[in-house]
Parts: structure tokens; C-alpha cells; sequence
């Protein structure tokens, strides 16, 4: 019996560990079909986009995920904000299981940040209300502390110059990264980027690029979707390869740059910068 | 021929009957935006039985005579409840439902034009879907949807005609007490459309500028 307790002991103090972790996660979804105007889902044509998905991400941490585009790298993503609800598995924020029932998932969310691959950002706000929303309704701060915090947050990714701007009237690369001072400026535990630079063109890329570096340098946790492979290799401590809702193999920059391990891995990595340097 | 616009009585029955005709309008595409928004978000996220009822309570108003409903309205349901209300204000609810199953369907639309990627922006802040509904879709639904509500406006106006067979004096029954009295038929008539004419010129004209100042970059109906 008190063997018992204490195995249970254990297994929570390991789980507080990370800040986020899945286990043995899937998600599928049958295509969309229209019909008579209304979209239903096809459940003959079911695309499992995540099959029996684990990860551990500690504080701190930044993994790559990446592999071919359709391979369910999104839904994964989603899922790990509970954007998406997971068919099976378990989702951990901290020491709490996101994926039981009766988990109150926007107080979830509001300590997840997620970055999306084409931006959403609020259309008809400016920057500045871009990112003070969820301060204000969310974390429920007092007006000028929360336009405070969202200035800072505008400032730390360079766009204080957009504050007052509609998203309409910023390039690519600012709404960007207005859309990580959004993710940023609640503190979350963790942020989720969704391939944040494949809808900007070479220039605005590195303009987002520069801001994900210097978030790394902070020290902020993060789970990137991306294939900028350079980036990749300075900042990641783990890369992820995935494909067909599946991952194939994780390591270090090195092994992948160098040698991976699987074959499906070294033929996507070779035409990668094959690509790459033909830029 | 326009001699009588300078009797008082009559300047009095037109004065009470542009006032009826702008209350009920006014408070009823108000109550219509009300009720239409609440039905617009049932009917994108209620479940099966509130989807129904939204469906039968749209066709009711939309497809049946505004005229039959303001009759069953006034005559019928006062003895139904055993209740004595003023006919204006069962009027003033009528025109508001109705409008309402009109409204419904062009604030769906917007909803539903701006649902997909703001719903997911919201929610991944960590605003609930309502906080969302109420601080991200429904402003930008609202701003593109003035134009048909204008449109609703100027219809629902015209529609007040009807009051004066339920005994209310609104602009068209003024005009035709005063012409059972003068028999200037085409001269009434022609004052009361210039009023109409003016009023909802008026009024669109005044939804035209606070379009144009609403209006945020980027959040139009030809975006």
C-alpha cells in the first residue's frame, strides 16, 4: 500500500518535469465534404494525421519539428494546444492533464502561445489591441499595465514602430511578429510556432528569424515547426523528424546535418539543402 | 392643391404619424439586430433541437405576411393571455422578431465570412469561444453587415404602412384619414412619399458616414 503511494508520488514529481509533454497521442479527420452548402466531415476518407505521438519538452527547451508538408505536423501542433482534441492520449501542461474531461482549456490556453502559420491576427485591431486582448480579458489586467506589457512585448520583437497599425497595414514580417509579441506577452509556459516564416518571402524571414533568435537567447521554450535549416542548426537542441502523423527520429542538429539514422530522414534532408543552397 | 399642409390638425396628424412610423422602426431593427445576433450565434453553434427551432422561428417571420403577424399580434394575442398591452408596443415586437429572421441571415453571413481563422486566433490567446464571439467576431461582423442592415432599415420603414390596419396612425394611416377628409388624393400621397423619400435618405446617408468611419483597413465586404 504505501509501496504503492509512493510509486504515485514519483510518477507526478516526474511528470512536473516538463513543462509539457504527450503520450501516445492520435488525431485523425476525415476530409471535408460540401454539401447542400453545409461542410461535413467524409468519414471514409480519414487522414490520421497524428498516430501514437509522444514528446517531452523540459523548461527551456527548443525543438524543431519538420518533415514533409501534409504529414500532420499542425494538427500535431494543434493538438498540443488543445486547438485540437486529441482522439486518444494525454496532453500535460505542467503537472496538469489537459486532455481529461471537465479541464478548463481557455485557463490552458492563455499559458500556451501559439504562433500560426498565416498570422490571424485580430483584423480590427491595431498592434497594440492585437496584443492587449487577451492581457485585458484574460489575465484580467489593470488598463495601463496591460498596454505596458503589451508595449514591451511589441518593442522586445522590434514592431513598436507598427503599434498603431492595422494588421492590413503591415508587411508580412511585422505581423509576424506582432503575432509572437502576442503569443509572448502573457508569459506563457510554452510557445507553439506553426511554421512561422513559410507564407513570407526570403526577407521577411529574416526578419522573423532574428526575433525567434533572440527569443532563444532568453531562454524561452519553445516547439518550432519549421525548415529553415540554418536556424534550425544554431538554436535547436533536439530535432524532430516527422512524417505520416508519425515521428521518425529525433536528435541533435548534428545527426541529422550529418547522418541520420533512418533513410526516409537522409533523403528528405538531402533534398532540403539541396534546395537550400540552390537558393 | 397643398392648401390643407396648413391646416394644424392636419399638420398634427402627420407630425404623430412620422413619429409612430420612426419609433417603431428605430426600436424594432434595433431589437431585430438583438434577436438576429442571438439567432446568428444559435444557429453557428447551438446543437440539432436549437438549429430547428432557429429555422422554424426564421421561416415563420420571413415567409409568412407581416401584415397577418401584426393582425394575430393585436387582436388575437392580447385575448389569448387575457392581458391588455398597447397595440404600438405588440407592434413595435412584431416589426423586431420580424426584422429579427431578416437580420439572422446577414449577420450569419458576416459571422461566418470572418469565423474561421479569428475563432482560432481567440481561442489560442485563451479567450473562451464567447469572449471571442463578443470581442473579435462580432465587431468586424458588425461593421460589414451596415450595409444590409441600412438596406433592412429602409424596408422595415416602408413596411409600417401596415400599422394603420390595426388602427395605428403611422404615416400611411395619417394620410389616409386626412384624404377621407380633403379628397386631395395625389397630393397627400405626395407628401407622404417625400417624407418617407427624405427620412430614409436621411437615415442612409447618416449609416453611409458612420460606415466610412467605422471602417478598419482591411474589414470590408469586397475584401
Amino acid at each position: 500500500m504505501g509501496k504503492q503511494k509512493k510509486e504515485e508520488d514519483r510518477v507526478v514529481r516526474k511528470m512536473a518535469e516538463y513543462v509539457m509533454e504527450a503520450k501516445h497521442v492520435y488525431k485523425s479527420y476525415g476530409k471535408p465534404k460540401v454539401k447542400k452548402g453545409e461542410i461535413s466531415l467524409d468519414t471514409k476518407l480519414v487522414v490520421e494525421a497524428v498516430r501514437d505521438v509522444s514528446l517531452q519538452i523540459r523548461k527551456g527547451d527548443i525543438k524543431l519539428v519538420f518533415g514533409p508538408s501534409g504529414s500532420g505536423k499542425s494538427t500535431l501542433l494543434r493538438c498540443l494546444a488543445m486547438l485540437d482534441i486529441p482522439d486518444k492520449g494525454q496532453i500535460y501542461l505542467g503537472d496538469e492533464e489537459l486532455t481529461k474531461s471537465g479541464v478548463d482549456l481557455n485557463k490552458a490556453r492563455a499559458r500556451i502561445g501559439f504562433v500560426f502559420q498565416h498570422i490571424y491576427l485580430f483584423r480590427h485591431l491595431t498592434a497594440l489591441g492585437n496584443v492587449e486582448l487577451a492581457l485585458r480579458k484574460v489575465l484580467k489586467l489593470p488598463k495601463e499595465e496591460a498596454r505596458k506589457r503589451a508595449l514591451d512585448a511589441l518593442t522586445e520583437v522590434k514592431v513598436s514602430d507598427c503599434v498603431s497599425k492595422y494588421p492590413s497595414q503591415m508587411s508580412g514580417g511585422q505581423a509576424q511578429r506582432v503575432g509572437i509579441a502576442r503569443a509572448l506577452a502573457r508569459n506563457p509556459d510554452i510557445i507553439l510556432l506553426d511554421e512561422p516564416t513559410s507564407a513570407l518571402d526570403p526577407e521577411l524571414t529574416g526578419e522573423v528569424i532574428d526575433t525567434l533568435r533572440d527569443l532563444a537567447k532568453e531562454g524561452t521554450t519553445m516547439l518550432i515547426v519549421s525548415h529553415e535549416m540554418p536556424f534550425a542548426r544554431e538554436v535547436a537542441e533536439e530535432m524532430i523528424f516527422y512524417d505520416e502523423g508519425r515521428i521518425l527520429e529525433t536528435g541533435p542538429p548534428s545527426q541529422f546535418f550529418n547522418a541520420p539514422n533512418t533513410d526516409r530522414a537522409k533523403k528528405f534532408m538531402d533534398r532540403i539543402i539541396k534546395r537550400t543552397t540552390r537558393e | 392643391m397643398f392648401e390643407w399642409l396648413l391646416n394644424p390638425m392636419f399638420q398634427q396628424m402627420i407630425l404623430e404619424g412620422v413619429l409612430l412610423t420612426i419609433e417603431i422602426t428605430l426600436f424594432g431593427v434595433l431589437l431585430g439586430l438583438g434577436v438576429g445576433t442571438l439567432l446568428a450565434i444559435g444557429d453557428i453553434y447551438g446543437n440539432k433541437p436549437v438549429k430547428a427551432a432557429i429555422a422554424v422561428y426564421v421561416e415563420f417571420f420571413r415567409g409568412g405576411p407581416l401584415f397577418v403577424q401584426i393582425f394575430l399580434a393585436v387582436y388575437t394575442l392580447p385575448t389569448l393571455l387575457n392581458l391588455q398591452i398597447d397595440h404600438a408596443i405588440l407592434a413595435f415586437l412584431v416589426f423586431g422578431l420580424n426584422s429579427a429572421g431578416y437580420q439572422k441571415g446577414y449577420i450569419k453571413s458576416s459571422m461566418e465570412a470572418i469565423l474561421g481563422d479569428q475563432m482560432q486566433a481567440g481561442l489560442s490567446v485563451g479567450l473562451s469561444k464567447a469572449q471571442t464571439v463578443r470581442s473579435v467576431i462580432l465587431p468586424q461582423a458588425y461593421r460589414i453587415v451596415i450595409p444590409s442592415w441600412t438596406n433592412e432599415f429602409c424596408s422595415l420603414t416602408k413596411s409600417t404602412a401596415v400599422l394603420s390596419y390595426v388602427g395605428l396612425m403611422d404615416l400611411v394611416g395619417a394620410g389616409r384619414s386626412i384624404l377621407f377628409r380633403n379628397m386631395e388624393i395625389l397630393p397627400v400621397w405626395i407628401v407622404v412619399a417625400i417624407i418617407y423619400l427624405a427620412w430614409i435618405t436621411g437615415f442612409s446617408k447618416m449609416m453611409d458616414i458612420i460606415y466610412e468611419k467605422k471602417k478598419i483597413p482591411g474589414i470590408e465586404l469586397s475584401a
